[in-house]
C-alpha cells in the first residue's frame, strides 16, 4: 500500500514536471514606458489576449517581458538578456523601427527567431537575415495605400512630406517620395524635423506657402498632435492630411477631435476586415480593456499566436522554430500570413493595408472598397 | 513676405517663453555665481504642477501661474537654503555636480511618480489662433507672451525700484561689499534662487497648453536657457530677455529658410559668433 502510494506520488510528480516543462519561454520586447508608451500599451493588450488564446489551444507560454523605453540601446541589451540569460525559444518585438532594426542583427548573432510585429522600416527585412521574420507591412505599403487613395478620390498634383528624422520617419518619407515621383505627384516640400521641438509653426508656414494638395506626415503621438494643432493655427489647408500610421492611428490622437477629425491614417488592420476572428478579437478587446482596438494590438496578437504555436510545435528548439516560421502558413485575424522572399525582402509577410479616417474622435475604415462601404470625406473641410 | 512675418512673429512669441527661462537662470548666476544645471528640471516640475492643477482641479494653465509661481518660489528658497547654500564657496565643478545631481533626482522622481508617458494638456484654446492679414497668431502663445512681458516688467521694477531689489542687485555686483554695507546676502541668495525657480516654473506653466510634458523635458530647456544666458551676457536680466527672443527667432527663421532639422545649428552658429566677437555676451560686462 505504502509502496504504491510512493509510486503514485512519483508518477504524479513526473506528470506535473512534464506539464511544467511544456511551457515555452517567449521573450517580448516592447516600449511600455517613454515616448512610445501609449502605443506600447496597445501592443501589450494584444499579447495579453494572445496568451489567453494560446492557453485555450493547450499551449502554455511563459512570457518574459522587457521594456526598451523606445531606445535602441536598451532594446539591444534586452535582446541579449533574453537570448542568453533567459534562454527564450523566440522573441516577439520590439515596437519601433529603430529598435527592431538594432535588435535584428542580434537575433542573427544569437540564432534566436525574432518576429517583428509592427515595425515597418523597409530595410529591416532587406538585410538578408535568416532569423528575422516580419508580420508587419512595410513603409512602402504605408505610403502606397494613402497616396493611391488620394489619387483615386481627387486630383492632387503636389505633396508635402513632413517626417520625424527617426528610422521609421525617414523610411516612410523615402517611400512616399518614391511613390509620388513614380505617379507624377510633385514634391513641393520635404521637411525632416527633430522631434520634441515646441514650435513647428515656421515649418508649417513654409509648407503652407507651397500650397500642397496633400500633406503626408510621419510622427508618433505627441508630435502628431502638436503638428496638427499648429497646422490648424497657421491655416494649412490641403485636400487631405495623410498620416502614416503610428501616432495618427492611436486613440490618444483621435481623442483630440478639434484637430484630428477627417485626418487619414494608414493601418494594417481594422475591425471591418473580413479575416477570420477579427470581429471577435475586436469585441473581446473592448470588453477586456474598455478601449478601442487598433492595428498595433492585432499585429501583436497575431505575431505572438504564430510564435507560440510554432514554438510549441517545435518543442522550444530554436532551429526548428526558425524552419517552422520559414515554411509555415497561418490564417487568422491578420488574414493570411506567410513569410516570403520577394523584391529584395527576406521573410517578409505581404500584408494588405487599409486606410482609416477619424470622424468625431473615432476611427472609421474608409479604404479600400473591397473591405468597406464607408465613404471617405474628401477633400478636407475648411478649418473652423 | 507673409512667411517671413509669420516666422518672425512665432519666433518672437516662443522666444518670450525662452526669455523667462533665461532670466531665471541669469538671476541665479548673477547673485550666486552658480550655474544652475537643474533649471530645466525645475521648469519640468512647474509643468507637472500645471498639469495636475488642470486635470484634477480644472484650473486654467494661465490662471494656475498665480498658484505655481509662489509654490515654485518656495521650492527654490528651500533648495537654496538646504543645498545650494552649502556649496557657495566651493569649487565650481562641485557646484555643477550638485545642480546636475539635483536635476537628475527631480526628473527621476517625476518618472517614478508619473511614469515617462507624455502628458498632453488640451485646453479649449490649445490650437486656436487669430488671423491678421494672412498671418496666424497662436492664441495661447500670445497670452503667454503677454504674461511674460508683465512678469518681466514687474521683475525689472522690483530689481530697480524696491529696496530688496536693489539689495539683490548689490549682492550680484559685489557680494562682499554688499555684506559690508549691511545687506543680508544669504537672504538675497534665497530670494534670487526662489525667483529663478518661480520664473522657470512659470515658463513651464505657460508652455504647457501648447507643448507636451514628460520627465526628461528639462534637459532640452536647460541647454536653451544656458545658451540664452551666455548670449545675453551672464547675469544680465535684459540680456537674457533679448537672448531668449533671438534664440526663438533664429530657430524659427532657420526652420523656414534652411531646414527644420538644421534650425538648432543656426542658433549655435549665432551663439558662437557672438562669443567670438563679444566674449562676455551681448549685454555682459567683461569680468576678466
Amino acid at each position: 500500500m505504502k509502496r504504491s502510494l510512493i509510486a503514485l506520488a512519483i508518477v504524479g510528480l513526473g506528470l506535473s514536471t512534464a506539464a511544467w516543462s511544456q511551457a515555452v519561454k517567449i521573450g517580448v520586447i516592447n516600449s511600455t514606458s517613454g515616448a512610445e508608451a501609449p502605443i506600447g500599451e496597445t501592443i501589450n493588450n494584444g499579447y495579453i489576449l494572445a496568451v489567453e488564446d494560446l492557453k485555450k489551444k493547450g499551449i502554455n507560454v511563459e512570457l518574459i517581458r522587457e521594456d526598451d523605453t523606445g531606445k535602441p540601446q536598451i532594446s539591444m541589451s534586452a535582446m541579449e538578456k533574453l537570448a542568453t540569460r533567459d534562454n527564450v525559444a523566440g522573441v516577439v518585438g520590439p515596437y519601433t523601427s529603430a529598435c527592431a532594426n538594432a535588435v535584428s542583427k542580434l537575433a542573427e548573432k544569437y540564432r534566436v527567431p525574432l518576429l517583428v510585429p509592427v515595425a515597418s522600416k523597409e530595410d529591416i527585412t532587406r538585410q538578408g537575415l535568416k532569423w528575422l521574420f516580419r508580420l508587419s507591412a512595410t513603409t512602402d505599403d504605408y505610403a502606397a495605400i494613402l497616396l493611391n487613395m488620394a489619387l483615386k478620390l481627387g486630383k492632387p498634383k503636389s505633396v508635402a512630406i513632413i517626417n520625424e528624422n527617426t528610422d521609421f520617419g525617414t523610411s516612410a518619407a523615402k517611400s512616399a517620395k518614391a511613390f509620388a515621383e513614380k505617379n507624377g505627384l510633385k514634391i513641393v516640400a520635404e521637411e525632416a524635423y527633430a522631434k520634441g521641438s515646441p514650435d513647428y509653426r515656421s515649418t508649417l508656414t513654409k509648407i503652407k506657402g507651397q500650397n500642397p494638395d496633400l500633406v503626408f506626415m510621419v510622427s508618433y503621438v505627441a508630435d502628431g498632435i502638436l503638428l496638427m494643432r499648429q497646422a490648424r493655427e497657421v491655416g494649412l489647408q490641403p485636400q487631405a492630411f495623410l498620416g502614416a500610421g503610428a501616432g495618427f492611428g492611436n486613440p490618444a490622437f483621435a481623442k483630440e477631435t478639434d484637430i484630428s477629425n477627417n485626418v487619414f491614417s494608414s493601418t494594417q488592420w481594422t475591425e471591418e476586415v473580413t479575416w477570420p476572428g477579427a470581429k471577435e478579437f475586436a469585441k473581446r478587446y473592448r470588453e477586456k480593456f474598455n478601449k478601442e482596438p487598433v492595428y498595433h494590438s492585432a499585429n501583436a496578437y497575431a505575431s505572438l499566436m504564430i510564435m507560440g504555436e510554432t514554438a510549441a510545435k517545435a518543442g522550444g528548439d530554436r532551429e526548428k522554430i526558425r524552419a517552422g516560421l520559414d515554411s509555415g502558413k497561418w490564417n487568422g485575424i491578420m488574414g493570411e500570413v506567410k513569410f516570403q522572399d520577394y523584391d529584395g525582402y527576406n521573410n517578409q509577410n505581404k500584408h494588405p493595408m487599409l486606410v482609416e479616417q477619424i470622424k468625431n474622435g473615432k476611427f472609421e475604415t474608409v479604404w479600400p472598397t473591397t473591405f468597406t462601404k464607408n465613404k471617405p470625406i474628401y477633400p478636407f473641410p475648411k478649418w473652423k | 513676405m507673409t512667411i517671413f512675418l509669420q516666422s518672425l512673429i512665432s519666433g518672437i512669441l516662443v522666444g518670450g517663453v525662452y526669455a523667462l527661462i533665461g532670466i531665471g537662470l541669469t538671476l541665479i548666476f548673477g547673485v550666486m555665481r552658480i550655474i544652475n544645471f537643474a533649471h530645466g528640471d525645475i521648469m519640468m516640475i512647474g509643468m507637472y504642477l500645471t498639469y495636475m492643477l488642470f486635470s484634477m482641479a480644472g484650473i486654467d494653465p494661465f490662471v494656475s501661474v498665480l498658484i505655481s509661481f509662489p509654490l515654485m518660489y518656495l521650492l527654490g528658497v528651500f533648495l537654496q537654503k538646504v543645498l545650494i547654500n552649502r556649496v557657495l564657496d566651493a569649487l565650481p565643478q562641485n557646484q555643477i555636480l550638485l545642480t546636475i545631481g539635483m536635476g537628475l533626482i527631480m526628473s527621476n522622481t517625476m518618472m517614478l511618480a508619473f511614469t515617462s508617458d507624455y502628458k498632453i494638456l488640451s485646453t479649449t484654446y490649445s490650437s486656436s489662433s487669430i488671423s491678421i492679414g494672412g498671418i496666424s497668431i497662436s492664441q495661447p502663445l500670445t497670452i503667454s507672451f503677454l504674461i511674460t512681458a508683465v512678469i518681466t516688467a514687474g521683475l525689472y521694477w522690483f530689481l530697480v525700484k524696491t529696496n530688496t531689489g536693489q539689495a539683490v542687485r548689490a549682492t550680484a555686483q559685489d557680494r562682499e561689499a554688499a555684506q559690508l554695507m549691511g545687506i543680508n546676502v544669504k537672504r538675497m541668495s534665497g530670494i534670487a534662487f526662489g525667483l529663478g525657480a518661480g520664473l522657470a516654473g512659470t515658463a513651464g506653466a505657460l508652455i504647457s497648453p501648447t507643448y507636451y510634458i514628460f520627465p526628461q523635458v528639462g534637459s532640452v530647456f536647460t541647454l536653451k536657457a544656458f545658451v540664452i544666458t551666455v548670449l545675453g551676457g551672464m547675469g544680465s536680466v535684459v540680456g537674457a530677455a533679448i537672448g531668449g527672443v533671438i534664440v526663438g527667432v533664429s530657430e524659427s527663421m532657420g526652420a523656414v529658410y534652411i531646414s527644420s532639422g538644421w534650425k538648432d545649428v543656426v542658433v549655435y552658429v549665432i551663439f558662437l559668433l557672438v562669443l567670438l566677437f563679444k566674449p562676455s555676451g551681448l549685454l555682459g560686462k567683461s569680468r576678466m
